[in-house]
């Protein structure tokens, strides 16, 4: 079971969070015209790589506030949580 | 090839097992092969064989960057069924049904496909009503399919919990008579097999390091054992597609999640058909050896691990004791994980790319075992022929695009949510 | 009875304490603090079941967890366990066993025919043949076979047993008791750290209960009790015996299955069988020790042949001899231990040492003793069938290839040592990649993943004073990190006899001509000639050795076979061992009943239930209960012998005449506060919500981004900047997500605070002509007219002294009002809405005529809206704002979403007015045509129409808005049924909707 530190709440185990999918999916500006290519890239493709992933955890049983978790998805080793408003730095 | 019988295995006996031939050699990569299939596993060892069978072309090579058979083909809990709505994966499996019903022969390989029959248990009448959808559409498709009633189901496996003791009561069930188990790791060896005495090269321990493409083609694969040239390449690698997807530039509408299974002591007979619970996601079949495999949710995060952690094994097997409670007394004795593709839409992609000469097969998600011959086939197929066979127009990658979507659950793109 | 094999004056066991225990039916007695393993040996019981494959004798080989043989049926107040090694049950009184695999006895087995037929059931046999002819595999092969496999019997009664969970947090976990253990606790429990030692045995202490060491001026035992008795009296330390640490997941999150009453007659009332324990550590220490493995020789399986360590074991702590007549089998110093204490108890070992004339204190002392020590001599094969009676024994040249002359030396025991395999699994487990060391012949792990240290013998150490000096500066150095103590204790001064190198040996040649089988997986049955084969034939992977021949998958999961298998692929396949590798160990270490795993959630826990504050009045009024989700919900109200389909027709003909009342409690509730509110249900919902006035409701659809219909509802702006959203009740916490989600991470921009208020408020929905009425009656101040609470209308009221919101919605499509109250006021309301309407003669509906009701109105439900639907589907397409973007707009346009004949739903009615159309069924347009027959759409839902008096049916059809008029079949197979039906509108009832508006 992962220990995943909430920005809000502190050390928590998973099983207060639910998932929530890649991190680095923007949702296109509302109104914005898109092509296919930038909805579907949006919708369905993902890159889901093994190592390095930002993504998102909400916890759920806790504060319920959406975080940004970067954890390695091959060893689970998690190296950074961020707060729903702050930016992923590359 | 020496051909398998019990007269052949007496007549080793007697001269000690000495004499048995290599189920499959171990070459060294040619510089260049018509067809390059990457993935040693169940479907790209099945894509390989059935090129050479049903297509003539033998000039095939499989890369396995470990040893063959030891994906999802060698992980997983060994249920065969057709029980799908959609025409699109029903008519797909069925076909499979039969490919399975001869394999054994086919291959001169025991796959030990028994047709012990799955059963989906019901516990509402709502949820009557939807597996009564499922049913008829899998007869009007030409596929066994029976609805029991409470009392039918009983008889038929008396151990689950027909007791006032009991969360979610049974109301019935549907049955695929026909569908089955069988011997997952054979199935890889049987193929590999048929598929080396035909002259394709298995080559294990070779890891795809890049792909060689110039002008909209495929021109070859870079790997750890060499550069190999192909005329056509078929990715074949579930679990690990989105690795080599990001080698081609492309981006697929699949991400890459942990399953977990387990499998009890064995105990004598006791489970004579493949079961799931139908107010939660569980499965169970009692293997030859009398181990319970059972199995059920994802971890529910992106994982390359082929490690789980216990919650989810703990909700699974709660799901476990709420359907049979009898499995509260026996032991979990081994647990695994296997990578999966999941596909946006929960159903694979057989398909060519916009390269020319690069062939797609991936997004199995849970179903990829049973799918192992018709994937074989129809992929097979579409590399052979350069067009898709009928059999897996619907698994084209554009149907994201397009809108024709084949989920079987409804559960659309939150992938990890089982 | 006597225990003839039982010695006098040694052991741990409880000899005040006599118990009786029946073996195979007959009766043998044992001591309080004997395993069943160790009161069958003092019994002289050594045949206790048989092999999994060939059915040969099986006796014990261990005297723990290690154990692949010795495996039994537990007969336990008046329930019945299979597959428990006798080497880990504990005796108990009345306590009954029964061999397994084994038909009619094990002591004449049918099975054991297979051992004769050995030579043709190599392994992978089963895949080369049993293929002809076809359909017999199923029907006869395969029965037969599943027969013969499997172990103990399952008892398909329910677990009467209770288990329980525990979460706990420290700071040290330590897994093992052994000397590791305890100084690395001890150490790190005086400097403050929170510790948790667990030993998977009964008694603490490991190896120190039997080797003959001295720490300080104590023996290694009385050094160990003393160690624990002050652990445990020290409030910062959890001291846990029969606990087995079994699973190393992520991030330093442990599994430990405490058995708490397997060695009792029976569990205490109220007292839990087994507790697992989820414990999260700082840090991890592996204390595991190592287990002894076997040297491989000919029928190398036969009972009597067992490890030295458990030999010594049974001796010290048990006080059993395993034999009166043993040979010692050994490559190292540690059989000479086991010889050593036989000798010191009267009995006269004689030793085969493999290697050529070595030196140290230990070979020393055995020589004083005037043991018989055979130097480089193996032992060729074990001879005797059930029991062994003598040993065939060679001399063996340097290089160890060739046998000298086979002499026959009687013996009735053969105690083998292979020297020591460090228990690495959890150390493996936590993702460490363990290394080949060469020294010791055997893995050990390598560099830390998580925050894990290996101590002791499981990390190769394998002297005492090296282990505890490691283990007390581990101890003191990792809880200094956690306390920031520096309290530092004094290392005690260790006497122990130094032993001098193994040898690397361990598989005895096969003699000319003779063709024993040397096995390597005893349980399985799994000899050096299948692993031959199997790589003969190309099985070359370890990994696929494994799988072709099962090495190492049987209940002892290869604690004894794994290391052996890899050095026989290694010299075949010419390789070291580690470019072998080995496979990888996953959790659990040891088996662990699935009962513990599962822990409370059984039986009716294994959900929750839910249940509305009206609950009780529902049970009281005869209400039949149905599952939705995981709440209860009225399903309909039974009068005398009515059934499903009478009450519903009844209730839902009364709501279309009268005034019915139904408890909505379980829909979804959202409060939606803030000034930017507005814009996001704009945002959400597919239709325009920015300028909905204060004091109306309006419905709204959601949309997934992918365009398919997530949920619908109404939402009511109760005040200028605050909205009370419904949803349904399956996807209420999906929806209240879906908000978060967009409020925290797309628009944080918006100033909108969203909360579920599902739980605070109890609802019941009003219909009927005579609604209004009763409502007036219910709020006499407030007015309730046509104009003061229009359709879609909000006001608050006054019910009796309780306040209520009164929403003039409706789901049947009659004249309908929805009533909230504060939960706990919601039987109050429920109670007053019966009384009052009394006279307007109400009755409560459930939900199935709620369903008939929105059915005939065509309004869509969770079996339209089955996450596979867009709003055109649904016939919601009025409902898309063509002005402004919304949630999943941009999918709508897709080709097959916008294809002319995109399906839609409609409304279907059997010709003849009288046949039941069953859900689930399928449209088609000839009935007679062949297989696979196209599809033209499913029945969603069906309802017997009150108002027509006949069947009604919602179906999706393909084209469906060109479809109304036409005559197609619905086919429902599985049920035998053709009926020929007319297509008409989805809105069978009031399609203008006057009703809702009157």
């Amino acid at each position: 079971m992962l220990y995943i530190k909430c920005p809000h709440c502190g050390m928590r185990s998973q099983n207060e969070f639910s998932y929530g999918g890649d991190a680095t999916v923007k949702r296109p500006e509302l109104g914005k015209e898109v092509s296919d290519q930038e909805w579907d890239d949006f919708v369905y493709n993902r890159k889901s790589l093994r190592g390095k992933h930002w993504e998102l955890w909400q916890h759920l049983f806790g504060c319920r506030q959406w975080i940004k978790v970067e954890r390695d998805t091959a060893t689970h080793e998690i190296f950074k949580t961020l707060k729903a408003n702050q930016e992923i730095s590359k | 090839m020496q051909k398998y019988s019990v007269f052949n295995l007496i007549k080793n006996a007697l001269s000690n097992h000495e004499n048995w031939d290599l189920a499959w050699k171990d070459p060294t990569p040619k510089k260049e092969y018509d067809v390059v299939i990457i993935g040693g596993g169940g479907h790209g060892l099945a894509t390989a064989y059935y090129l050479a069978k049903e297509h003539n072309i033998t000039n095939v090579a499989i890369i396995e960057k470990g040893w063959i058979g030891g994906g999802n083909v060698g992980r997983n809990t060994t249920i065969i069924r057709s029980n799908y709505m959609h025409d699109d994966n029903a008519l797909f499996s069925e076909f499979g049904m039969d490919l399975w019903r001869k394999m054994s022969q086919d291959l001169n390989y025991n796959v030990m496909f028994s047709p012990r029959g799955i059963i989906n248990l019901a516990h509402s009448d709502a949820q009557m009503n939807v597996y009564a959808r499922r049913g008829n559409s899998m007869r009007l498709n030409g596929i066994d399919a029976v609805l029991l009633n409470r009392e039918q189901v009983k008889e038929i496996i008396p151990m689950a919990d027909f007791s006032e003791n009991v969360r979610f009561p049974i109301f019935g069930g549907l049955m695929q008579p026909s569908a089955g188990t069988a011997r997952h790791d054979a199935v890889a060896w049987g193929y590999a097999r048929q598929a080396d005495s035909m002259g394709v090269d298995i080559i294990q321990n070779c890891e795809v390091v890049g792909f060689d493409v110039s002008g909209g083609k495929i021109k070859g694969v870079r790997t750890s054992r060499g550069d190999i040239k192909a005329k056509k390449i078929g990715l074949c690698v579930a679990g690990s597609t989105n690795i080599l997807a990001e080698k081609l530039n492309m981006r697929l509408p699949i991400e890459t999640h942990l399953l977990q299974a387990c499998v009890s002591e064995p105990v004598k007979p006791v489970l004579d058909r493949v079961v799931t619970f139908g107010a939660g996601h569980f499965y169970i079949s009692q293997s030859d050896k009398g181990e319970m495999v059972m199995g059920g949710d994802l971890d529910g995060y992106n994982s390359y691990a082929q490690r789980g952690n216990l919650p989810t094994l703990q909700h699974v097997l709660t799901e476990g004791i709420a359907m049979m409670p009898f499995l509260s007394k026996l032991k979990m004795l081994r647990t695994w994980g296997g990578i999966m593709d999941m596909s946006m839409d929960g159903s694979p992609i057989i398909d060519k790319t916009h390269i020319e000469g690069l062939y797609l097969n991936c997004g199995w998600c849970y179903g990829g075992f049973k799918a192992t011959p018709a994937s074989g086939w129809t992929f097979a197929h579409t590399i052979a022929q350069d067009r898709v066979h009928e059999l897996n127009a619907g698994y084209n990658l554009n149907r994201f695009n397009t809108g024709h979507l084949l989920d079987e659950k409804g559960l659309g793109t939150k992938t990890w949510i089982s | 009875m006597t225990q003839p094999f039982r010695l006098q004056n040694i052991g741990l066991i409880n000899r005040e304490k006599k118990l009786s225990f029946k073996f195979n039916g007959k009766n043998y007695y044992g001591y309080e603090g004997d395993t069943l393993a160790s009161a069958l040996i003092a019994n002289g019981v050594h045949l206790v079941g048989r092999s999994f494959k060939y059915h040969r004798p099986r006796g014990f080989f261990g005297a723990g967890v290690d154990e692949p043989y010795a495996i039994v049926q537990l007969y336990r107040n008046g329930e019945t366990e299979p597959n428990i090694k006798a080497t880990e049950q504990e005796l108990f009184e009345g306590l009954e066993a029964t061999s397994v695999n084994c038909w009619p006895s094990v002591n004449f087995d049918i099975g054991a025919i297979n051992n004769f037929l050995k030579i043709f059931l190599p392994a992978g046999f089963y895949y080369k043949t049993f293929m002809w002819p076809k359909s017999f595999w199923y029907k006869l092969y395969e029965p037969f076979i599943r027969k013969a496999a499997g172990l103990g019997v399952a008892s398909t009664k329910h677990d009467k047993e209770r288990y329980e969970h525990k979460y706990e947090y420290c700071d040290l976990l330590i897994t093992g008791s052994g000397p590791s253990g305890l100084a690395s606790a001890y150490a790190a429990a005086k400097n403050g750290a929170r510790v948790i030692l667990a030993e998977d045995k009964s008694r603490f202490g490991g190896t120190l209960l039997t080797s003959e060491v001295n720490i300080g001026n104590q023996s290694g035992k009385e050094w160990a009790d003393g160690i624990i008795s002050e652990l445990k009296e020290m409030p910062n330390v959890t001291v846990k015996n029969r606990s087995q640490v079994f699973g190393y997941y992520d991030h330093n999150m442990l599994v430990m299955s405490e058995r708490l009453s397997d060695h009792l007659p029976k569990t205490k009332k109220f007292n839990p069988k087994q507790r697992l324990w989820y414990i999260r550590a700082k840090e991890v220490l592996i204390s595991s020790g190592s287990i002894e493995r076997p040297i491989v020789f000919g029928n190398n399986d036969t009972p009597g042949v067992m490890l030295s360590s458990a030999a010594k074991e049974y001796l010290k702590v048990y006080g059993v001899l395993v034999g009166k007549n043993p040979l010692i089998f050994t490559n190292n110093d540690s059989g000479y231990e086991t010889a050593i204490e036989f000798k010191k108890n009267g009995i006269e070992p004689v030793i085969l040492d493999t290697r050529n004339d070595p030196n140290s204190e230990i070979i020393d002392e055995a020589k004083n003793l005037g043991i018989n020590i055979k130097f480089s001599y193996v032992v060729v094969a074990a001879q005797g069938y059930k029991k062994v009676k003598s040993a065939d024994i060679a001399k063996i040249s340097e290089n160890k290839e060739q046998l000298g002359k086979i002499e026959n030396i009687k013996c009735d025991c053969i105690c083998v040592s292979g020297f020591w395999t460090p228990t690495i699994h959890l150390a493996s487990q936590s993702g460490n990649k363990s290394k080949f060391k060469e020294d010791i012949d055997a893995f050990v792990p390598g560099t830390s993943k998580q925050n894990e240290t290996t101590l002791g013998a499981a990390s190769g150490i394998y002297t005492l004073d090296q282990t505890l000096k490691s283990s007390f500066e581990t101890g003191h150095k990792l809880s200094k990190k956690i306390t920031n103590n520096d309290n530092k204790i004094s290392f005690p001064n260790v006497v122990e006899k130094k032993s001098t190198v193994h040898d690397k040996f361990w598989c005895v040649p096969l003699p000319k001509g003779k063709n024993y089988k040397r096995f390597l997986d005893f349980q399985n049955d799994v000899a050096v000639s299948d692993i031959e084969i199997a790589l003969k034939e190309g099985y070359r992977s370890i990994e696929h050795v494994k799988r072709y021949t099962t090495l190492g998958m049987a209940t002892d999961q290869g604690k004894t076979s794994n290391l052996n298998g890899l050095q026989l692929v290694s010299k075949i396949e010419n390789k070291v061992v580690p470019a072998v590798g080995h496979t990888t160990f996953r959790p659990p270490y040891t088996p662990v009943s699935i009962g513990a795993i599962v822990g409370r959630e059984v039986g009716k826990h294994s959900k929750p239930t839910r249940k509305s504050p009206m609950h009780t009045w529902h049970e009281k009024h005869d209400a039949v209960f149905v599952d939705a989700g995981v709440w209860l919900r009225p399903r309909y109200y039974k009068r005398g012998n009515e059934n499903l389909f009478e009450a519903s027709k009844r209730e839902a003909k009364n709501v279309r005449t009268n005034v019915g009342v139904c408890d909505v409690t379980t829909l979804g509730k959202i409060d939606i506060k803030g000034p930017d509110a507005a814009e996001l249900l704009n945002r959400v919902y597919t239709n325009a919500w920015l300028k909905l006035p204060v004091g109306k409701a309006r419905y709204g659809v959601m949309l997934r981004e992918d365009g398919i219909v997530m949920d619908d509802g109404t939402t009511t702006r109760i005040s200028e900047n605050h909205y009370h959203m419904t949803t349904t009740t399956a996807q209420a916490a999906n929806v209240l997500s879906h908000l978060e989600y967009y409020l925290q991470l797309v628009w944080p921009e918006l100033n909108v605070n969203v909360v579920s208020t599902t739980e605070q408020w109890a609802g019941a929905a009003i219909a009927g002509p005579k609604s209004r009425d009763l409502l007036q009656k219910l709020f006499p101040n407030s007015d309730v007219s046509n104009e003061g609470l229009p359709f879609m209308g909000y006001i608050e009221g006054d019910l009796f002294g309780v306040k209520a919101r009164i929403f003039r919605i409706s789901f049947s499509g009659e004249l309908a009002y929805e009533v909230n109250v504060e939960s706990d006021n919601g039987n109050f309301m429920w109670e007053k809405i019966m009384e009052v309407g009394q006279e307007f003669e109400i009755q409560p509906y459930g939900t199935e005529a709620l369903s008939t009701l929105r059915i005939e109105m065509g309004h869509v439900a969770g079996s339209e809206l089955d996450g596979r639907t867009i709003p055109y589907d649904n016939s919601l397409e009025g409902l898309l704002s063509k002005k402004k973007d919304f949630i999943g707009k941009r999918s709508l346009t897709r080709k097959a979403f916008v294809a002319d004949d995109r399906q839609k739903i409609v409304g279907v009615v059997p010709l003849d007015k009288k046949t039941s159309i069953p859900e689930g069924s399928h449209l088609v347009k000839d009935s007679n045509a062949p297989l696979p027959n196209p599809k033209l759409g499913y029945i969603s839902a069906s309802c017997w129409s009150v108002e027509y008096d006949n069947p009604f049916s919602l179906a999706i059809l393909k084209d469906g808005k060109n479809m109304i008029g036409q005559k197609l079949f619905v086919m429902s197979p599985l049920k035998n049924k053709v009926i020929p039906v007319e297509i008409v509108s989805s809105h069978y009832v009031d399609p203008k909707g006057e009703r809702v508006r009157s």
